[in-house]
């Protein structure tokens, strides 16, 4: 008897992406046949035709008849996208072709950061009090009547690139014209009206967690709730620590899922992964952010399930393989995070300049608990420190009994590790 | 030699492979593979890594700077890295070679002749591979074949780039399954963290 087809995922991953390799890898453990789509033709497409193809991610209904005539010869089981774009071109796709996932306009809520805040505010959801303001406007006037502090972001940039806090007047007119430069560059510049803009909202005070979930039929099942223990007040974002469990207690990890859950329904996400970041303080949970996407970078290495039924064995599941299967319409563990605590540290940008060499590398690895140093930024690449960048050099991962050891040994190894800039 | 000389990184791929960089030579006559612990007899390196316990070793690679180490155990390589560091040292340190000589005109357990498929991952190799990638200024060396197993080691463009792994699973693979089904697999034995100048960089979540 022939066996039946394998199940074919449409994985969208943008050439800048951080994700190619896990998510190529956990597709080939699953035995899934994988068609590649990126914004830009790979140069084996025209000999793996069925593997590899093209897609216009600045048009996702474009994208999506693209992804429908290719479609017609090799039928798609299923469809995902690893980052904030890719996630609306999967939701036309999915959408065009019938499959799992959410909606366009729920994953394009998800995308803006003006429309995101103005539904979750219209659905009671509690943001930050926010305008959003065109980059014509007078400046000093806005300074004036603005309540501080506040945060000023661009609408659709990742990574907290150009998010910027203000203190005073002359702190949010420097701060919009920084921002401004980083929105007129021409390769943010030509994304869209959407860099036309700028998001003036109330600075949240409290620390901030970041809550991973895979969203089925509209409901958030939790993967991972992350606390971020470096403060996050600004005046820039560069996000540093990640380590999970939660050390909040169990009524406020509640209330936080909570929050996030009332995100998804007021945005209507429907399917799929999610990733979103909430601040904690007196008066409860606030969302910052709520993006249809996994985590971020190199992160998702830290995050590893117990396969039990429908996985394989008694081995762990990468998140990865889950966002697959769940897409797929495969079995799906049980969602449960190992028992031990984890954690990994976005390694922070040294300094700016051209990275010459990268010291300690071993010695970090040496230290009790961790279990990775990847550097990611190679050398002689130019380091751009926040706003303006987006890019960490580098990712370390411990693995421990608490919280508290992971935290140590991230920071040890971080000690251990030295940038040479040029 | 003095142990505390020598400086091992670990480049772990997924949690069953993983490479370390040596910072002194391990095998300077070209790659050796090593599938089974029974294969790794009178290698002493391979004979200690397939010994690791609770690693479950199932696969050894070495070639030059770097050895690849897969296993089938669920085991962080945290642990297991340690093992396979100590293992290295001290077959370092003791100034034996670490492994054998690769045995000449060696039939593949499989009956397949390597030294054959090499001749055929070469052509494709200088055919088809390399004018693909070399418009993305990269280039993909065929180190050996062993097993039926193709190693080999991207550079240029591909070294470190962050499709790396989309142009090696998607393409080359695949074009090798194509052109040559008696291939079992393929091992990339790059050291990505090296390359200076990849084509496509990780810049966004």
């Amino acid at each position: 008897m022939p066996c039946p087809p394998k199940p074919r995922l449409l994985l969208l991953l943008p050439t800048a992406t951080y994700r190619a390799t896990a998510f190529v890898e956990a597709a080939r453990r699953l035995d899934v046949e994988l068609t590649v789509a990126s914004e830009l033709p790979s140069t084996f497409e025209q000999a793996q035709p069925d593997r590899l193809l093209t897609l216009d991610f600045s048009d996702p209904e474009r994208a999506a008849q693209q992804a429908y005539q290719f479609a017609r010869t090799h039928p798609i089981a299923g469809v995902t996208g690893v980052d904030d774009t890719a996630a609306v071109v999967a939701a036309a796709i999915a959408e065009r072709l019938g499959l799992k996932g959410n909606s366009v306009s729920a994953a394009l809520a998800a995308r803006d950061k003006h429309i995101q805040r103005s539904e979750l505010a219209r659905r009671g959801v509690p943001v930050p009090r926010f305008e959003r303001h065109g980059l014509d406007e007078d400046v000093p006037e806005l300074a004036a009547r603005t309540r501080y502090p506040c945060v000023l972001k661009p609408l659709r940039l990742s990574a907290s690139r150009g998010v910027i806090r203000a203190d005073d007047p002359p702190g949010f007119v420097a701060a919009f014209a920084r921002l401004q430069q980083i929105l007129e560059q021409p390769e943010v510049a030509a994304c869209g009206a959407w860099t036309r803009y700028v998001l003036v909202e109330d600075f949240v005070p409290g620390p901030e967690v970041a809550l991973e979930g895979l969203v089925i039929e509209g409901r958030i099942h939790v993967l991972g709730l992350f606390d971020k223990p470096d403060p996050l007040d600004g005046p820039f974002f560069e996000e540093t620590i990640y380590l999970t469990p939660s050390r909040f207690s169990e009524p406020a990890r509640q209330d936080i899922v909570g929050c996030g859950q009332a995100a998804v329904a007021a945005l209507g996400l429907w399917e799929g992964p999610i990733h979103a970041e909430l601040r904690y303080n007196a008066t409860g949970p606030w969302l910052i952010e709520l993006a249809a996407r996994p985590i971020g970078g190199r992160c998702s290495a830290v995050l590893r399930f117990t396969a039990g039924e429908g996985g394989r064995g008694n081995a762990l599941a990468s998140l990865e393989e889950l966002i697959i299967r769940h897409a797929l319409g495969m079995p799906l563990p049980a969602l449960e995070r190992e028992e031990r605590a984890a954690g990994v540290m976005m390694i922070p940008v040294p300094g700016a300049g051209v990275l010459r060499d990268v010291r300690g590398i071993a010695e970090a690895r040496a230290v009790p608990l961790v279990e990775d140093v990847v550097i990611t930024a190679h050398l002689g690449q130019a380091l751009v420190p926040w706003p303006e960048g987006s890019r960490y050099p580098g990712f370390i991962f411990a693995r421990g009994e608490t919280p508290e050891a992971v935290e140590a040994a991230l920071r040890a190894a971080h000690r251990r590790l030295a940038f040479v800039i040029g | 030699m003095d142990v505390a000389e020598i400086r091992i990184t670990a480049e772990p791929i997924d949690n069953a492979r993983c490479k370390f960089l040596v910072s002194l030579p391990v095998h300077s006559g070209g790659v050796r593979r090593f599938s089974s612990s029974e294969a790794a007899q009178g290698s002493p390196l391979a004979e200690a890594l397939f010994a690791i316990p609770g690693a479950e070793v199932t696969e050894v690679i070495v070639s030059g700077n770097l050895v690849t180490v897969v296993k089938r155990s669920a085991a962080p390589w945290q642990a297991i890295g340690k093992s396979v560091g100590a293992a290295i040292r001290s077959v370092l340190a003791s100034g034996h070679a670490a492994v054998a000589p690769k045995p000449a005109a060696a039939a593949a357990p499989s009956g397949v002749d390597d030294d054959a498929l090499y001749d055929r991952v070469a052509e494709l190799f200088d055919a088809q591979v390399n004018p693909m990638v070399a418009r993305h200024g990269g280039r993909v060396e065929l180190i050996d074949v062993q097993d039926a197993v193709v190693m080999l080691r991207m550079a240029g463009g591909c070294q470190g780039c962050g499709m790396a792994d989309v142009t090696l699973r998607q393409g080359i693979e695949a074009m090798l399954q194509e052109a040559v089904p008696e291939v079992k697999g393929i091992v990339d034995i790059t050291d990505h963290t090296a390359g200076t100048n990849p084509y496509f960089a990780a810049a966004k979540k």
